[in-house]
């Protein structure tokens, strides 16, 4: 029972990491990244090149993945967001989709079609009390979620730049009238938002292992869980992921783990149904 | 209306296709085609005119051939099977549309995908009667009171017809009160409500007539093709249905039809690009949601207007 509630809480804070990578980009462009998930495949495929095919360090690994998704998303972003500004909301979800179609089979062709495993970064005996096993891998997951969460509450409400990218997230052209360097700041958290889902990536790698079509389902969970929390909501997306977490984890043992990925579809449809604006209410509402 | 010529010489090629085409692997992978437009021609009731964007088309699809698998394996008549599909979609899509059709873009994508994902698992996991994974074989065929088509090619003119009837039905609604309240609810919701349309009513409506479109083209698939898999009705597919819409044209009738056929039969000619297929279909997919937002329809459409320009 508490063993199930560790392993769902480090599977939902995978969950509220990808879906805080979602968000930053919506939160400044009001634009949902169906692609997301490849996106976090492709931070885990860096890094498995970097730390197993390369035998790089830890360190210079993560690091290497980080920039290199830096500049994904900011490629992604002239590919995908520019070119349709201000255009109907279903065509970007459908460039998106189609960008991460693109990036999936690019994998195929680069890292072939087998799972590839990499190992935690850190190594150690796993935390044992009550009969719980707590792996470290699990702790430096909890870790990572607490420290990102952290910087980027920091980052947005603390500095120059972060107040910039919240008063473009408000009226993208108000903040262009009064001198906001809008491009850049729309680069930076697709920028941001493709290092986050990488970071995932290198998270979920050593306990599932990496494969090209591995992406797919975990943006999707992204995008559940900010529902679940309130579209925008950041505090909300990192509870709707720890729940989504316990929910599947439990799922799968007492209901039935052939479902495993329906309970998440199953959660989201409830709240909708129940409150159309998630769980801790939405942040911006739509604009007429 | 200068549509007439064009449309006649569309019949005139597509009746004339099994004489040139002697091979019945072309043949098959058009009549594939034509099922495909069919439920495209459905989704575009949905998405094309009432604006609600839906990722559930493959899930109805699906959900029709399992119903006409099932039922006419299990010993029923061939023809109580449209009915049975319908009524198995109808039944889906109020489940799915009347608690979501408030819902707008990103989360009706999202119930979408899900309900698609949830029927699929069902589909996967229900082996004794849905086949799991391996699917269904050995399916009965096309019999009305003992007459049915034999081979191919004749049932190639059987789905003609069909879709020569999808097209003029899908017609003959644009044209009606329904019609121009679908188009008035996507252009505008609120401009649409003020003048007296029910919009929430419109888009359950456009969202049932695309269901039953994709369920009876399902139940077409499974009689004739004789074999379903999951597959064939996964969230891929879903994917690949919206994206004949926006290829061919989305709200155009003749564009449905073109992406449709079109996009059944690229992959299948272009199987030499293997894997790079993928990469060059999501950027060409890109490409025209960007150079092309009409689609390949609005294409036909601005030269016809150029040509006007120049006389």
């Amino acid at each position: 029972m508490g063993q199930l509630v560790v392993n769902g809480l480090a599977l939902g804070s995978i969950y509220a990491l990808v879906a805080l990578g979602l968000l930053l980009i919506f939160n400044t462009v009001q634009i949902v990244n169906f692609a997301q998930g490849q996106l976090l495949m492709l931070g885990a495929f860096i890094g498995i090149s970097c730390a197993v095919t390369h035998e790089l360090p830890v360190i210079a690994s993560w690091a290497i993945t980080m920039v290199a998704m830096a500049l994904v998303g900011i490629v992604f972003m002239v590919l995908v967001y520019f070119p349709l500004r201000g255009r109907p909301a279903f065509l970007v979800i459908l460039t998106t989709i189609a960008m991460g179609i693109v990036l999936e089979n690019l994998a195929l062709i680069i890292w072939g079609p087998l799972p590839v495993s990499l190992p935690s970064p850190i190594h150690g005996p796993p935390l044992r009390f009550a009969g719980i096993v707590i792996s470290m891998h699990q702790l430096f997951i909890f870790a990572t979620l607490a420290v990102i969460l952290l910087l980027q509450f920091f980052f947005l409400t603390r500095t120059r730049f972060g107040i910039l990218m919240q008063a473009t997230a408000q009226d993208l052209h108000t903040a262009r009238l009064v001198g906001i360097p809008v491009n850049r700041t729309v680069a930076v958290a697709f920028a941001f938002g493709a290092v986050l889902s990488g970071i995932a990536g290198l998270l979920v790698a050593p306990i599932f292992l990496a494969e090209p079509t591995m992406g797919g389902s975990l943006g999707l969970k992204g995008f559940v869980v900010s529902v679940i929390g309130g579209f925008g909501n950041l505090p909300g997306a990192v509870i709707g992921g720890l729940f989504l977490g316990l929910v599947e984890t439990f799922g799968a043992r007492y209901i039935s783990s052939n479902f495993r990925d329906a309970y998440a579809f199953i959660v989201m449809i409830a709240v909708l149904i129940a409150w159309p604006r998630g769980l801790f209410g939405e942040k911006s509402s739509e604009k007429v | 209306m200068k549509t007439w010529p064009i449309l006649a010489a569309g019949v005139a090629t597509a009746l004339a296709v099994p004489a040139i085409a002697q091979d019945g692997y072309v043949i098959q992978l058009l009549n594939i085609a034509i099922l495909n437009a069919i439920v495209v021609l459905g989704l575009n009731f949905v998405t094309g005119w009432a604006g609600q964007i839906n990722f559930g088309q493959a899930a109805f699809y699906g959900l029709g051939a399992y119903t006409t698998a099932i039922a006419t394996k299990s010993g029923l008549p061939w023809i109580t099977t449209p009915f049975l599909s319908a009524v198995v979609v109808i039944a889906a899509s109020l489940a799915l549309g009347l608690p979501t059709m408030r819902l707008r873009t990103y989360y009706l994508a999202m119930t979408t995908i899900g309900f698609g994902e949830i029927i699929r698992l069902i589909i996967v996991h229900w082996e004794p009667v849905t086949g799991g994974t391996s699917g269904l074989r050995a399916i009965p065929g096309i019999s009305i009171f003992g007459f049915g088509p034999q081979g191919q090619v004749q049932h190639y003119y059987l789905l003609i017809a069909t879709l020569l009837l999808a097209v003029a039905i899908a017609t003959r609604v644009r044209d009606s009160v329904l019609g121009r309240a679908m188009i008035a609810t996507r252009d505008s919701e609120i401009a649409a409500e003020q003048s007296g349309v029910d919009t929430t009513k419109t888009k359950l409506v456009a969202f049932m007539i695309g269901a039953v479109y994709a369920g009876l083209a399902g139940c077409l698939y499974a009689s004739s093709i004789r074999f379903i898999s999951p597959d064939s009705f996964s969230g891929t597919q879903a994917i690949l249905l919206m994206t004949m819409l926006i290829v061919g044209g989305m709200g155009s009738i003749a564009g449905c039809v073109i992406g449709a056929v079109a996009l059944t039969i690229l992959p299948e000619a272009l199987r030499f690009l293997g894997q790079w297929y993928l990469v060059l279909y999501g950027l060409g997919v890109i490409a025209v949601i960007v150079l092309a937002p009409g689609g390949l329809a609005s294409l036909a459409s601005q030269l016809q207007l150029r040509r006007a320009g120049a006389r």
